[in-house]
C-alpha cells in the first residue's frame, strides 16, 4: 500500500499507530455530527477495516462508503494533526483517501465538476482565462504593464479574487499596496492557473501537479523570485505542496501579503496612517495558522496602526476554531458549514468586535454569510483591504 | 442475539436517523480506548446491536421505555476515552452514545457552580469558565477528550484532587434519567455517591451540576527521589503541604520522557508537585514548607530550569508512547503509606521495563497508570497472555491497601473493594428498584456469570486465568 512517492504515507501503518486517545474530539465537523464514524479516530478504525485482509465484501462496502462520507466531511483544519499526541500525518491520510476515493470513483457531482472546471479552464469557476484580470477594469485600474512583465515579485491573485465579486477589493487592494510602496511586481495575467488548492485538497495530486509546474514555469520565466498572496489557500499550496511536489525546484519565497507589508513598514516604504474606532479581531485562517505556521505576521501589521483597539478571538493562534468552508465541505454539505461556523459567529459576538479580519477568501465567504444571517452588526473583510484603508489609500 | 424486529421498528420509529445498526458503526462502537484482542472475544459480545444517538432527556426516556419492554440491554458511552471496558456492550444490545445530549451552560459566579451537559469535554468547559475568571476544581489527564459525564460515571479522578477530591467531591447535583424511564435530580452526597463509579448501570446522566473556583494561576516544582521507598516518605511528607496536584514518574518513564521530549531529567523517581498562587509571599512560604518536606523525606530539589514547560506535557502521557509498536495500560489506586512494596514488586516482576506515572488524589492515596510499551505488533494469543499478566498485578496492588480504579467489564466485581461493602448493599438495593430487568449497562460493576458455564462468574475465570500466567 505504500506509494514510490515520497510524499505519500502507509495508511494502515498510521492508523495502527493511532492510540485512541480522543483528542481529536475537538475535529469541528464531529463536534456537529457526533457519530464515531466522522471522529479521525473512527476514520482511522475504518482505514484499518478497509484495508484488512480478512474483512467480508458486505462490511468492506459499507466501511468504504462511511469512511469516503467522512473524508469528505472533514474540512482540513489539521486541529486533529496538530493536537495528536502521537505526531500522526492526519492531513496526508486524509489526502491519501481521498485519493483513493477518487479512484474508486466515489466523489460525488459537485466535486466533479469542480474538478472537471479547474482541469479544463484552470479556474474553479470554468471561466474563461481573458477574465482573470476583468477585476482590474472593475476597480478603474489599469494593469497591461503589470501583466507578464520581468520582475523580482509576483503577485499571485488566486482564483477566488480574480473572478469573484463576493472577494471584489482584494486584488485591487494589494496591488495598490504594492504600487503604493513602488515595488517592482509582476502578474502572471492570463497565464495564472489555479495554484491546484482545491485539486489538492481533494486528492487529485497527478492534475495538481501540472498546475504547480505552469505556475513555477510562468515565475521563472519572469525572472520571479518571490510570490506574495493574499489568499490562504494559495499560500498553503505554494508553501507546503509545491515543495512536496515539485521538490528543489520550487525555489521561489513565498510571502503572505502581511509578512510583506511588515517588510514594508520595516523599510518606511508604506505607512498606516488612518485611526479606526471600531474594534477589530482576526480570525486565524485554519492554512495560515496550522498548516503553515503565520501566526504573528498579521498582528504585528495590525498592532502599527495607530490606537486600534484589537480583540483576540477566544480561541485564537492555533487554536483557532475553524469557520466550517475549507476541504471543500461546501461541495459536500453547506447546512454543516453553517453549523460549523455558528460556533466561529459565537466567539466573534465574545470579542465584541465592530469589524473581523481575515486572510483567508472561503473564511471570509463563510463568515459574512453566517454574520448576514444572524443580522449581525459587524463587519467581514480581508486584512490586506483593510491594510489598504490604514492607508489611507483610495 | 440480534435486536429483533418488532423492537428495532419502535426505534426507528421514534429515532428515526439517531438509530444506525450499519456494519461498521457497530464495529467502531465496539471498542474504547483499549482494543479488546480477539481471543476475549469469546467472553465478551463486544459488536452493539445498535448505536443511538440521542438528542434530549425525551430521548432517553423513551430508549429506556422501548429497552424495558423489548427487554435490551443499554449501553452508555461518553467519550470512549477510558480503557476499563465500561461502554463496551458485553452481551450486545445497544450503545447510546451520550454525545448528542447537549445543554445550555449555565455558569453561576456567586454559588460557584456551572451547569453543564454531560458530553461537555472537560477543555471546553475549561475554556469557557476560564473567560469567566473561572475554573474547574479537578479534571481528569485525558482532559481534552474525556467528558465530564464519562468522568463521574467512571468514578474519576485527576489533577487537583489532591486539594479538591475526586469527582463525587465536585457534585453539586445530577439529573438522571433511571432505567425505569424516570427524570430525577439528585443533591444528596449519599445519592449522588451512587452515580460515581457505576458506569451508567443506575441510568444515564443528562445534566450535571460541578463546583467551580477562581481561575488561581499554577506554579510548579520539582524533586527527586532515589527508591519507592524514598519516594514513599516523600510522597507522605509532600501531601500534607496541602499542594494542588503531586505527578510523579518512574525511573523508566523518565527515561522516555527524556527521549521523547529532549529533556534531561535525571533517572530517578520524579514528582512535579503543584500549587496555586495568588501572590508572591504564598509562594516563598509554600517553597519553603515543599523544601523542609523533600529534605525530611531525603529527596533532592529538581533544578527549576527541568519544570520549564514540562506542565504542558501533563495531559500528553500518551504522547511517550508514539516509540513503541504496541502498548497495554491499567490503572490503580494504592495507599502511600504501603505502596513502595507494592512498586518494589512491579519493578522485579517486570524487570524494570513497566512505566509508571502517578497522580494524588487525597492526602493518603494516589492513583498509579501503569503502561507496558512493546517493540513489536503481536499476536492475539500474546496480547491476551500479556492483558492477563498486567490484570494480574494490578489486582496485586489489593494485597497492599490499593484496589483497581474503576470497575467497567474489566474489574466487574470490585465494587466493594473500591467503594467499600456498605456502598455496595446500597448500590445493589438501589440497582433492583430502578433496573429490576438488568438492562442498563449489564455486565459491568456486578461481575456477570459466564455464558457457557453459568456457575462461574466472569471476575473468577479472569481470576484463575491471570493466576496461571507466570
Amino acid at each position: 500500500m505504500s506509494s514510490s512517492q515520497g510524499w505519500q504515507v502507509d495508511l494502515l501503518e498510521v492508523a495502527q499507530k493511532c492510540v485512541y486517545c480522543g483528542y481529536c474530539s475537538l475535529c469541528p465537523t464531529f463536534k456537529e455530527l457526533k457519530w464515531e464514524n466522522y471522529h479521525p479516530r473512527g476514520i482511522l478504525d475504518q482505514i484499518k477495516l478497509y484495508y484488512s485482509e480478512r474483512i467480508k465484501d458486505n462490511l468492506k462496502n459499507d466501511v468504504s462508503k462511511s469512511l469516503f462520507d467522512a473524508i469528505f466531511a472533514c474540512t482540513m483544519c489539521k486541529a486533529c494533526e496538530n493536537i495528536c499526541i502521537v505526531d500522526l500525518p492526519l492531513l496526508k491520510v486524509w489526502e491519501q483517501v481521498r485519493q483513493e476515493s477518487f479512484k474508486r470513483g466515489r466523489w460525488n457531482s459537485k466535486l466533479l465538476s469542480l474538478y472537471n472546471k479547474v482541469k479544463s479552464s484552470h479556474n474553479i469557476y470554468g471561466l474563461p482565462a481573458e477574465e482573470r484580470v476583468t477585476w482590474a477594469a472593475l476597480s478603474n485600474m489599469v494593469m497591461t504593464r503589470r501583466i507578464q512583465r520581468k520582475a523580482p515579485l509576483a503577485y499571485f491573485i488566486g482564483c477566488q479574487a480574480s473572478y469573484s465579486g463576493k472577494m471584489e477589493g482584494v486584488a485591487e487592494s494589494v496591488v495598490k499596496i504594492l504600487r503604493k510602496s513602488k515595488e517592482n511586481f509582476t502578474i502572471l495575467g492570463t497565464e495564472e492557473w489555479c495554484c491546484g488548492s482545491p485539486i489538492f485538497l481533494a486528492g487529485g495530486y497527478s492534475v495538481g501537479k501540472s498546475f504547480a509546474k505552469h505556475n513555477l514555469e510562468q515565475f521563472k520565466k519572469l525572472g520571479v523570485k518571490r510570490v506574495v498572496t493574499a489568499c490562504a489557500g494559495c499560500y498553503r499550496a505554494f508553501k507546503v505542496v509545491y515543495p512536496r511536489i515539485l521538490g528543489e525546484k520550487w525555489d521561489i519565497e513565498v510571502l503572505h501579503i502581511t509578512e510583506l507589508v511588515n517588510e514594508l513598514l520595516a523599510e518606511g516604504k508604506i505607512q498606516l496612517k488612518k485611526k479606526f474606532k471600531e474594534k477589530v479581531t482576526f480570525k486565524d485562517p485554519c492554512e495560515l495558522v496550522r498548516h503553515c505556521g503565520l501566526i504573528e505576521a498579521p498582528r504585528d501589521v495590525i498592532k502599527q496602526i495607530p490606537g486600534i483597539r484589537y480583540e483576540e478571538l477566544p480561541s485564537n493562534r492555533e487554536d483557532a476554531l475553524c469557520c466550517g468552508g475549507g476541504g471543500l465541505l461546501k461541495l459536500n454539505d453547506d447546512n454543516l458549514v453553517s453549523q460549523v461556523n455558528s460556533r466561529l459567529i459565537t466567539d466573534i459576538q465574545y470579542s465584541e468586535a465592530d469589524i473581523v479580519l481575515n486572510g483567508c477568501p472561503t473564511c471570509l465567504d463563510t463568515i459574512r454569510s453566517n454574520l448576514r444571517k444572524q443580522n449581525l452588526n459587524v463587519e467581514a473583510i480581508d486584512i490586506s483591504e483593510f491594510i489598504k484603508r490604514a492607508m489611507e489609500l483610495k | 442475539m440480534a435486536l429483533k424486529k418488532k423492537a428495532r421498528s419502535r426505534f426507528i420509529r421514534y429515532l428515526g436517523k439517531q438509530f444506525r445498526d450499519d456494519s461498521t458503526i457497530l464495529q467502531l462502537y465496539s471498542r474504547d480506548m483499549a482494543e479488546l484482542p480477539s481471543l476475549t472475544k469469546i467472553l465478551y459480545k463486544n459488536i452493539p446491536d445498535a448505536v443511538i444517538l440521542p438528542r434530549n432527556t425525551e430521548d432517553i426516556q423513551k430508549i429506556y421505555q422501548i429497552a424495558n419492554e423489548n427487554n435490551v440491554s443499554i449501553t452508555p458511552r461518553s467519550g470512549g476515552t477510558a480503557g476499563f471496558g465500561g461502554a463496551i456492550t458485553y452481551k450486545k444490545g445497544i450503545v447510546v452514545d451520550c454525545k448528542g445530549i447537549e445543554s445550555e451552560l449555565y455558569i453561576d459566579p456567586l454559588e460557584q457552580t456551572v451547569t453543564a451537559s454531560p458530553s461537555i469535554i472537560f477543555s471546553d468547559l475549561q475554556r469557557q469558565l476560564k473567560q469567566q475568571g473561572f475554573s474547574l476544581c479537578a479534571f481528569p489527564s485525558s482532559y481534552y477528550s474525556a467528558t465530564i459525564g464519562g468522568w463521574i460515571a467512571h468514578g474519576g479522578f485527576g489533577v487537583g484532587s489532591s486539594q479538591y477530591g475526586g469527582a463525587l467531591d465536585q457534585i453539586v447535583n445530577l439529573e438522571v434519567v433511571l432505567p425505569n424511564g424516570e427524570l430525577k435530580i439528585y443533591d444528596k452526597s449519599e445519592d449522588l455517591a451512587l452515580f460515581v463509579g457505576s458506569h451508567g448501570t443506575l441510568g444515564i446522566l443528562t445534566k450535571i451540576s460541578l463546583k467551580i473556583k477562581f481561575d488561581i494561576p499554577l506554579k510548579q516544582w520539582g524533586c527527586t527521589f532515589d527508591s519507592p521507598r524514598e519516594l514513599e516518605d516523600g510522597l507522605a511528607e509532600l501531601s500534607k503541604i496541602n499542594p494542588y496536584s503531586i505527578w510523579f514518574f518512574n525511573p523508566s518513564h523518565i527515561s522516555k520522557f527524556n527521549d521523547t521530549f529532549g529533556y534531561s531529567l535525571p533517572y530517578r523517581y520524579v514528582v512535579i508537585i503543584s500549587k496555586e498562587i495568588s501572590f508572591e509571599e504564598e509562594e516563598s512560604e509554600f517553597y519553603t514548607m515543599f523544601n523542609q518536606a523533600i529534605r525530611k523525606a531525603g529527596g533532592q530539589i529538581l533544578d527549576k530550569r527541568y519544570i520549564t514547560n514540562i506542565w504542558d506535557h501533563r495531559f500528553k502521557t500518551f504522547s511517550m508512547l508514539k516509540e513503541y509498536d504496541d502498548f497495554l495500560v491499567s490503572e490503580l489506586i494504592l495507599p502511600i503509606k504501603t505502596s513502595n512494596k507494592y512498586l518494589q514488586k512491579l519493578n522485579v516482576k517486570y524487570k524494570n521495563g513497566i512505566h509508571f506515572e502517578g497522580e494524588l488524589i487525597s492526602d493518603t492515596h494516589y492513583s498509579l497508570l501503569l503502561f507496558l510499551p512493546l517493540d513489536e505488533k503481536i499476536s492475539s494469543i500474546k496480547r491476551t497472555f500479556l492483558y492477563l499478566r498486567l490484570f494480574k498485578y494490578t489486582i496485586k496492588g489489593i494485597k497492599f491497601g490499593g484496589y483497581p480504579y474503576s470497575t467497567g467489564m474489566f474489574f466487574a466485581g470490585y465494587y466493594s473493594k473500591i467503594y467499600g461493602k456498605e456502598q455496595y448493599h446500597k448500590y445493589k438495593e438501589f440497582k433492583k428498584q430502578v433496573d429490576s430487568k438488568n438492562i442498563s449497562n449489564p455486565g459491568k460493576v456486578i461481575s456477570p456469570r459466564l455464558n457457557l458455564f453459568p456457575l462461574i462468574s466472569m471476575k473468577a475465570a479472569i481470576k484463575i486465568l491471570s493466576r496461571l500466567i507466570p
